[in-house]
């Protein structure tokens, strides 16, 4: 997963500019592909790995920062890096607010162009990990017994073993086995973990 | 003495028959004159031109007559009947009143003509044999019929060719003061003939002696003071006439310069409103090849540090670099011969060739508007004019084609440009699919300030009406089903 190649998407509709970018990310290693049109890039079937997007300001038919709204509505998160002949301060404080990595006036320094697209698949890594580590995690907790899912958030509240037996009335040795199972379930060897696990998918204290 | 039954033979003072011509001559001038103040007045100042010119056409009209009879000399004494003298007095001014009024109308057709000179020419008439009615002498006048027909219909007909003069000398021109001198001394011969053919309708023939109640003696000196009233009242609305004429002339001219000015300001400042509205294109259109060539350029530079074996790479990127720096200086002479600067200048030139530098200017414009561009250009039309110019007139045209085609839904949006050769020059189209629009629209667009957009001031079209118009040509806006066209024509020849 976290292995995949990255992959670098490029929107501009001057050809000669796509190409002279695809020769510099190829240069770095990196897959690029190109596209001349925001449609295209939203009809292409993007391959599951971190990826970036190079988006020029001006395309045909659509403005580059409707796109990254565009996007953003259709749930579709990627890191993007502006590119733009005629950039402005309005301009920029938009895209920046809107989530852009980077907004590079053209033409830009490689070097800048470069570095923009390591941060933003990093970013996209970064990302990705934890999307795919929430996936797992509830992954396990789906793995849960009904009774189990009960005594998940109890335990995270901090009760001792005695009060939740008392809370969801049954024996206190019934209660051991079920937080032995579920700590085991979720991967959690100390209450601390199981408490940090809870949190990030988001299962709340019942108990103050 | 002479017998009873007997005609009293008559002689004229020849010096008192050229003053009295003189006088018609002046006072035609001055009918002439104020016809062209009374047609540009309107309103209380034109019915004030109106009646002050009617007194003075009448009074002189009326002096002619007078000074014409008084160089009449007959062997007794003659007295005049002074209430029948003013009643003449009066038909000579509403005659004068009426000529002026129909000559100073805004249409002069046969009718009018016809009916005016009738009915000023019966007045004139009138004005005469009133005015020989008032003589009291001891004698019977008799009437020649023939003579007096042939006054009546020479009185007719010469205001009929004075009412042409004066309808036709009416607007300033710069030789107008000697024409209307020479159609005043015209018309004064011909009033000055009508009138002594009836005066020569006339007899007298001895009788006793006439009732003299309210009759006065015209002394020479009364006479004379007739002549210097008479020319003193004409010359003094001549001089208010060419006075007010001179001030409303400058007043015009004021206008005028203002009004060019205001143009030419708007000229400059339309034309850096495009300029602002394309910067934006242009530094897109410079920007894109010099991004791939300095994107290129690192590109070849990384390459070369690893090693440089990638040859085949090297070189498409280096053929890359060198085409879009073609692009990139392409781009910029274009810009260059936009803003060329100064006075209109004319050259022969291609118009093809405007028409492909607009296309090139506006083309990433188009593309981002999702518009087809088809440019249907028939080789070889050269016209004389400033290149300058034209371009700002085709750019407004495909400007305004492009924003009726922004919010075009449901079919193509199209833009077609073409060029054909005319009989005396060059004819240019250029046509959208947008929604079209009303023919009443189309009669108003090329109005300064007229705009059927939310943001637009009004001044492209009037702007671009009057550059080709100072070319020579003709721009205009054809209505259709399913888009506007417009069309301009430009002359081979200045």
């Amino acid at each position: 997963m976290a292995d995949a190649e990255p992959i670098v998407f490029v929107i501009d509709d001057d050809p000669s500019v796509r190409r002279a970018i695809r020769r510099l990310i190829g240069s770095v290693g990196l897959q690029v592909e190109l596209f001349g049109s925001a449609r295209e890039f939203l009809h292409s079937r993007r391959p599951d790995a971190p990826s970036c997007l190079v988006l020029d300001i001006r395309l045909p038919g659509i403005s580059g920062l409707d796109f990254q709204c565009e996007l953003a509505a259709a749930n579709i998160h990627i890191p993007i890096i502006f590119i733009t002949a005629h950039g402005d301060i309005p301009m920029t404080v938009r895209a920046m607010k809107a989530g852009a990595v980077e907004f590079l006036t053209k033409p830009f320094h490689d070097q800048d162009l470069l570095d923009a697209i390591h941060v933003a698949l990093e970013r996209d890594r970064a990302k990705r990990k934890q999307e795919a580590e929430i996936a797992t995690l509830l992954q396990r907790w789906e793995s849960l017994t009904p009774r189990e899912r009960e005594v998940l958030p109890l335990v995270v509240s901090g009760l001792l073993n005695k009060q939740i037996a008392a809370e969801i009335g049954t024996s206190e040795t019934t209660v051991k086995v079920h937080r032995g199972q579920l700590m085991r379930k979720m991967g959690a060897d100390s209450l601390a973990a199981l408490v940090r696990l809870a949190e990030r998918i988001g299962i709340p204290n019942t108990k103050p | 003495m002479i017998s009873a039954s007997a005609a009293l033979t008559g002689s004229y003072d020849y010096n008192e028959v050229a003053r009295s011509v003189l006088i018609a001559i002046v006072a035609s001038y001055a009918a002439l004159d104020l016809t062209g103040r009374v047609t540009a007045a309107r309103g209380r100042v034109r019915l004030a031109w109106l009646s002050g010119g009617a007194i003075a056409m009448g009074i002189g009209i009326w002096a002619m007559h007078f000074k014409g009879m008084m160089a009449f000399h007959l062997p007794v004494p003659v007295e005049y009947h002074w209430p029948t003298v003013l009643a003449s007095l009066l038909v000579a001014v509403l005659a004068s009143a009426f000529a002026l009024y129909v000559a100073s109308r805004h249409k002069m057709g046969w009718r009018e003509a016809f009916a005016g000179s009738v009915i000023m020419g019966a007045g004139i008439a009138g004005l005469h044999y009133i005015a020989m009615a008032a003589m009291r002498l001891p004698a019977n006048t008799r009437y020649s019929p023939l003579l007096v027909t042939a006054s009546i219909l020479l009185a007719i007909l010469f205001s009929l060719i004075g009412l042409l003069m004066a309808f036709g000398l009416r607007e300033e021109t710069r030789w107008s003061v000697p024409r209307r001198l020479g159609s005043a001394t015209v018309m004064g011969v011909a009033i000055s003939v009508m009138h002594y053919t009836g005066m020569a309708a006339a007899s007298f023939i001895f009788a006793s002696s006439p009732n003299l109640s309210h009759a006065v003696n015209i002394s020479s000196l009364a006479n004379n003071g007739i002549s210097i009233v008479t020319l003193v009242v004409i010359v003094a609305a001549i001089t208010t006439s060419s006075v007010e004429r001179r001030a409303s002339a400058e007043v015009e001219r004021r206008a005028d310069e203002a009004l060019q000015e205001a143009q030419a300001k708007l000229t400059r400042v339309t034309r850096v409103q495009a300029m602002g509205e394309l910067a934006a294109a242009i530094a897109h259109e410079v920007n894109q090849p010099l991004t791939a060539i300095v994107t290129n350029g690192n590109f070849c530079l990384r390459e070369l540090a690893a090693g440089g074996r990638n040859l085949e790479e090297l070189r498409e990127a280096i053929a890359e670099i060198v085409n879009d720096g073609a692009r990139a200086s392409a781009v910029i002479s274009r810009i260059r011969s936009l803003l060329v600067k100064g006075a209109p200048e004319r050259a022969e030139l291609d118009i093809n060739e405007v028409i492909q530098e607009v296309t090139g200017l506006i083309r990433s414009e188009l593309a981002r508007n999702r518009i087809s561009l088809r440019t249907d250009l028939t080789a070889d039309l050269r016209v004389r004019g400033d290149r300058v110019q034209l371009q700002q007139v085709l750019i407004n045209l495909i400007m305004n084609s492009i924003d009726a085609m922004r919010t075009l839904a449901g079919r193509p949006r199209k833009l077609l440009i073409k060029s054909a050769k005319q009989s005396d020059g060059v004819l240019v189209q250029v046509q959208d699919s947008g929604p079209g629009m009303e023919p009443e629209v189309a009669d108003r667009i090329f109005e300064p300030f007229f705009t059927t957009k939310a943001e637009g001031i009004g001044m492209g079209l009037s702007i671009s009406r009057s550059i080709i118009e100072s070319h020579g040509g003709r721009l205009w806006a054809v209505a259709l089903p399913n888009g506007a066209l417009f069309e301009f024509t430009v002359p081979t020849q200045d």
